[in-house]
């Protein structure tokens, strides 16, 4: 999408940069050229419907997969020379709650402050004030088994922002959170935005996306097919929601009648 | 952590500095061992499994119950120097042993305990190098394997110590090192071979079948090796006498053995030393060169979200639920609605859920080896005399098909229980009412699937032996194992299929409930015994029995929703 000259900043290098990246799942193409360069302190909204290769971008940025063709760079680190290094300005919040439940918040916090080899003293003091911030207090020493799924998404992303990265790639962060939680989420990235951290927030909520986000990147069968301010997506596409303007883009045959369909199903 | 991992971990990582050598961060290396070791020891073993305890205390220091009880485990090796004349025979049988068990062991750890599919999510992201990520996977996999293998050596060690000397029971331990490598390689090939034919994502299940024949094995080994232990003939036994025992691995490191520590300087010893040196480390070799790369990305399938599997093939819409005999069945055997319903359901809940194969084929099995051990042992039995119905034949006869119905009582006493319970709520927001037709159509999926194929296999031969004259009795028996499998599950089945967790069975009473469930069975059958040479009274019998049936049947059909709900905690 080279015409958005809003986001050509010729002084700024870009923070995260994907050149002509494609990926093939067996014969099975997943991303074909994917060109986004992101800049520090934008908030980009990286959505998509399922299967269009939103969960495959973000893996390749948090370096799991490396067979990708193409370059991806982090801070000009290139992410397949370097992936330590690269790898060590990120910080991740996986989508699914994956975390190792048998521990307590405190183990597990200090394993991953460990793996990002951050002084141990000073990792315990950041995780203390870090889960009281969220209201876990009382819970830092318990197995997290018992836990709720909000609990759990709350040191997931406290595990994401621990080693006060750079760049921060959300995946689906508010699922499971109550509304007050969603809330200081909510407020937490654009705090961060400011502070120039670079967000990369890939959901499906899309109300959330056009609130947060000041870049919106969309996504469909492995290509970029929108990218722009949510300003932008509304003089091109018409002055509708986001969820409208996604349905636009990506939807096949017309969700219209999908729900038209299901009602008729009773016939 | 305690004492044990706390030692294991500073063992192994002595070479620290060969490991930084390697190009390993070795702090990382040791947070995330740490780790790793941690949660093993809150990971429920086993046996702890079993118990299904309520959540009364978080599970620690797990490690040391097992290794309590893979001790115990291993002094039961040491049957195996009760069995022939010399240290070859004892040591072939021990090795046998400890391979076995050891491979039943790691069959069912190396995914759930090795493979974490966690770690692509949590420690992958990290600044650690992939180095340290397979060095850290290499070291804590010989950390476990260790805390299985050495207590399980330790008594036959400490047995080998005390009957011969201390430079026996070192070389045994080299020679168990040895066996080891080679069990490792052996789950390996395994691993890959169950790959190879099946799907990533069938691998567990194919697994927990390998669980349910190896548990099975077990079973009839404790039924059958003390016997042979019994029989004195086998004292005098030398293993040697076969030329085709070079072909078990356990052989070898008995030879090997015997030319260190028995100082026996025979060529073949020689042979056999060389062999059990030579195959382990080949074998090792080939899977860490061969094996070893593929596996890992084969393995992280198994339970990960690969984009492939969610394919949802084109045109099933239009493929049939279940295949068209099972729905045969359906329609001759259960009335139209929700029986039927509940029928085709538990038929195939009880064919595709792992949970409930995993907790009644093993049974199965049990019940297969304790019934050839009872033929095998009854000395007296013969064709004559089941052709003849001497006293003999008829007793075998009456306590086959009384034993018959075992199995489908122990499949009637599962099916209440499933890991997706909660699943259960469709009974309660649909009208279904009485819902005991529900009940009815579960068992009766259960009685033809579990008990339809034994009757045949019951019927043809005694009726291909005997004659058409067994055919009363034989009806009599059938009835009766329908009869009081439907008043077992009169009495025993309280809640809906499938709507129960496990860990909410009540236990109390349950082993007097058992032995009487036991007693109901034996009882008819000894009646049966008494009457067996009356055919017009047998007949009568027959018919009672299932008219009797009839009515149980009935009365269980019309259970009502008071009674249902009633076996519930919370709804």
């Amino acid at each position: 999408m080279s015409e958005h000259c809003m986001y050509n900043h010729p002084i700024m290098e870009p923070v995260i940069s994907l050149r002509n990246v494609f990926k093939n799942y067996g014969d099975k193409q997943v991303l074909k050229g994917i060109n986004i360069d992101i800049y520090s302190g934008q908030v980009i909204g990286y959505i998509g419907p399922n299967g269009a290769g939103k969960s495959t971008t973000v893996k390749i940025l948090c370096g799991l997969i490396n067979d990708y063709d193409g370059d991806v760079s982090i801070k000009g680190i290139n992410l397949k020379t370097e992936p330590q290094k690269a790898k060590g300005l990120v910080g991740y919040v996986p989508e699914s709650a994956e975390l190792y439940d048998v521990l307590t918040p405190m183990e597990f916090l200090s394993f991953m402050a460990n793996l990002y080899s951050m002084n141990e003293n000073a990792a315990r003091e950041r995780i203390i004030k870090m889960m009281s911030a969220f209201g876990m207090e009382a819970n830092i020493n318990q197995r997290m088994d018992t836990f709720s799924k909000g609990m759990k998404q709350k040191v997931l992303i406290t595990s994401g922002l621990l080693h006060n990265p750079d760049i921060i790639i959300l995946d689906e962060p508010l699922s499971g959170l109550d509304a007050n939680s969603v809330i200081i989420i909510k407020e937490l990235i654009s705090k961060l935005a400011k502070e120039g951290k670079t967000i990369f927030y890939c959901s499906h909520m899309m109300d959330v996306v056009e609130k947060v986000s000041d870049r919106i990147v969309l996504i469909n069968d492995g290509k970029v097919v929108a990218d722009g301010s949510f300003e932008e997506l509304k003089q091109q596409q018409g002055n509708f929601s986001l969820e409208r303007i996604f349905a636009g883009i990506t939807g096949k045959e017309g969700i219209d009648n999908a729900a038209e369909e299901l009602i008729r199903a009773f016939d | 952590m305690n004492f044990l991992n706390k030692f294991l971990l500073s063992l192994v990582l002595l070479p620290a500095r060969f490991y930084e050598r390697l190009g390993v961060n070795v702090f990382h290396l040791r947070s995330i061992l740490t780790v790793k070791l941690m949660m093993d020891d809150r990971r429920p073993n086993t046996f702890q499994q079993a118990r299904q305890k309520k959540k009364e205390k978080p599970v620690s220091s797990a490690t040391l119950g097992t290794m309590l009880l893979t001790g115990l485990l291993g002094s039961f090796f040491l049957i195996g120097f009760f069995v022939g004349k010399n240290y070859v025979t004892h040591l072939t049988f021990y090795f046998a042993l400890f391979i076995f068990m050891l491979a039943s062991t790691l069959i069912t750890d190396f995914t759930s305990v090795l493979i974490d599919v966690r770690d692509n999510y949590i420690i992958l992201p990290k600044p650690v190098s992939d180095r340290t990520v397979v060095v850290a996977r290499l070291l804590h996999i010989t950390i476990h394997i260790s805390k299985l293998v050495l207590p399980m050596s330790l008594p036959g060690i400490i047995f080998v110590w005390i009957k011969y000397n201390a430079w026996g029971s070192l070389v045994l331990l080299i020679m168990i090192l040895l066996a080891t490598l080679l069990t490792i390689f052996l789950i390996n090939a395994l691993y890959i071979f169950i790959l190879r034919v099946t799907t990533p994502q069938k691998f567990q299940s194919v697994i927990s079948y390998f669980q349910i024949i190896f548990a099975i094995l077990i079973y009839g080994s404790y039924q059958v090796v003390p016997q042979m232990v019994d029989k004195v003939s086998l004292k005098g036994y030398d293993i040697s006498a076969s030329k085709w025992i070079w072909l078990a691995p356990p052989y070898w490191f008995a030879g090997g053995w015997q030319l260190l520590a028995g100082k026996d300087f025979q060529p073949e010893w020689l042979l056999a030393l060389i062999i059990s040196f030579a195959v382990p480390i080949f074998s090792v070799w080939i899977v860490v060169k061969y094996f070893a790369p593929s596996f890992n990305q084969k393995l992280s399938q198994i339970s990960g979200s690969s984009s492939e599997t969610t394919a949802i093939k084109k045109g099933s819409i239009a493929r049939p639920a279940a295949s068209p005999y099972v729905n045969g069945l359906a329609k001759i055997f259960t009335r139209n609605g929700a029986e039927r319903m509940a029928f085709l359901f538990c038929w195939k809940m009880t064919g595709r859920s792992k949970d409930f194969k995993m907790k009644v084929y093993p049974g199965f099995g049990y019940l297969l080896v304790y019934a050839v051990v009872l033929i095998y042992n009854s000395h007296r039995f013969t064709f004559y005399s089941l052709h003849e119905q001497t006293r003999e034949g008829k007793i075998l006869l009456i306590s086959i098909l009384y034993f018959s119905s075992f199995m489908l009582i122990m499949a009637i006493a599962q099916i209440s229980f499933s890991d997706k319970y909660k699943a259960a709520w469709i009974y309660f927001v649909t009208p279904i009412n009485p819902p005991g037709q529900l009940l009815t159509g579960a068992f009766l999926s259960v009685l033809i699937k579990f008990y339809l194929p034994i009757l045949v296999l019951i019927a043809i031969p005694a009726i291909s032996i005997i004659g058409p004259s067994v055919i009363p009795n034989l009806l009599l028996g059938l009835c009766n194992q329908v009869l009081i499998s439907s008043l077992i599950a009169y009495v025993n089945l309280k809640q809906l299929p499938f709507s129960v967790s496990q860990s909410n069975a009540k236990k109390s009473g349950a082993f007097i409930r058992g032995a009487f469930t036991l007693m109901i069975p034996a009882t008819i059958g000894l009646v049966h015994y008494l009457l067996y040479s009356f055919t017009w009274v047998i007949l009568l019998l027959a018919a009672l029995s299932l008219t009797a049936t009839w009515l149980v049947m009935g009365t269980i059909r019309k259970t009502s929703w008071q009674k249902i709900t009633a076996g519930y905690e919370e709804l």
